[in-house]
């Protein structure tokens, strides 16, 4: 009754007798008869179930696997283009480079005589007031812009080009 | 429980665990017919209701089916482990069933005489004080003073420190004396109160 043989428990020695009485009474209480196939067949379908659930929560982990995989693939690719690009000479050292730059082709006028194969032509740097000029984005802006007039030998002019990013601003007031 | 040595006792069910964590079929029926009775006169004592002891029971078996790999030698008793994982389902289902039965013990059938007949009132008494102790205290008083475990074991199954196990028995026992001698007491006659008047 008092496993502690503490003698100043006095509430386990009052009542030791019917703790006792209990005590007796529940070992002597009969069990459920095992059925033997009842338990066996409890085993089966508890394993099925664990067997299913663990093949789900298998299935479940292999996704977000695949899911870290692909995301860890999708930044190392990403890194290693972004370090590609950065590395890529025609980037890095554009603004140094003495190759010549691309030309863009001169744009024909409208109502000006056709350019002939064979013909001779002069090309003219003239500088154009933007606000002479309704299409282009900065169009009514104070500022000028250097463009390209391609002339011919009877001094009409019968193309036009803006050289290039670089070759459009050329005043601060344009913006 | 058998009366074999408890050592072998329990390395027989350490055994029959480890076989169970490898699917053996086998080794949950032997483990079954060794200590369902065991766990279903600990669920009978918990609850004071002989369904509920049965339903827990199953489900105690069930839960170490699908634990039965989490027990390690190492660690402790097959027997500790066993009512650890007995112990979670039974306060598990009366936490949420809230039930304080009132069912009647079916202790013994029958009673030859009157001492028989005061004993198996006592019983039931006792019994019926028991399960109205909070579980804290229930399940210590019915391992320490029921089970006739030793504190330590108590404590291992709990996963407390033997300390705290000696002041909740302590404090179990008191309760139960309490209720008891409550129930002891001369009822008080009925007094007519005067009624209120308010004005």
């Amino acid at each position: 009754m008092n496993p502690s043989g503490d003698p100043n428990d006095r509430d386990a020695e009052a009542h030791a007798p019917e703790l006792a009485e209990l005590r007796a009474a529940l070992r002597a209480l009969p069990a459920p008869r095992v059925d033997d196939a009842a338990v066996r067949r409890a085993f089966r379908d508890r394993r099925r179930e664990l067997d299913a659930a663990r093949a789900v929560a298998r299935r479940r982990r292999a996704r977000v696997h695949a899911a870290l995989a692909a995301a860890i693939a999708f930044v190392a690719v990403g890194g290693v283009v972004r370090f590609v690009v950065s590395q890529s000479p025609q980037r890095s050292q554009a603004p140094q480079s003495d190759a010549p730059a691309a030309v863009a082709a001169f744009q024909p006028l409208l109502y000006a005589p056709e350019v002939a194969p064979g013909a001779a032509y002069s090309v003219v740097r003239v500088r154009i007031p933007l606000s002479s000029l309704t299409l282009l984005p900065a169009a009514g802006a104070d500022g000028m812009i250097e463009a390209d007039l391609l002339v011919g030998e009877d001094g009409l002019a019968r193309g036009i080009r803006f050289d290039g990013a670089g070759a459009l601003p050329v005043s601060q007031a344009s913006y | 429980m058998s009366d074999t040595d408890p050592t072998l006792d329990d390395r027989r069910d350490a055994s029959l665990l480890l076989a169970i964590a490898a699917g053996c079929e086998q080794a949950f029926v032997d483990l079954y017919a060794r200590r369902q009775a065991d766990v279903f006169r600990f669920a009978y004592a918990m609850a004071r209701s002989r369904s509920v002891a049965q339903d827990a029971t199953q489900e105690v078996f069930l839960n170490v089916l699908e634990n039965a790999g989490r027990f390690d030698v190492a660690k402790g008793s097959a027997r500790a482990w066993l009512f650890g994982c007995a112990r979670h389902v039974i306060l598990d289902r009366l936490r949420h069933e809230r039930r304080w039965t009132d069912e009647l013990p079916e202790l013994s059938a029958e009673h030859d005489g009157d001492a028989e007949l005061l004993a198996a009132q006592r019983v039931r008494r006792l019994h019926a004080a028991l399960v109205r102790l909070p579980l804290e205290y229930r399940e210590v008083v019915v391992f320490c003073d029921l089970e006739e475990w030793t504190y330590a074991a108590a404590a291992a199954v709990l996963g407390c420190p033997v300390g705290t196990v000696r002041s909740r028995l302590h404090r179990g026992r008191a309760a139960l004396a309490a209720l008891l001698a409550r129930e002891d007491a001369p009822a008080e006659p009925a007094t007519l109160r005067p009624r209120e008047v308010y004005p």
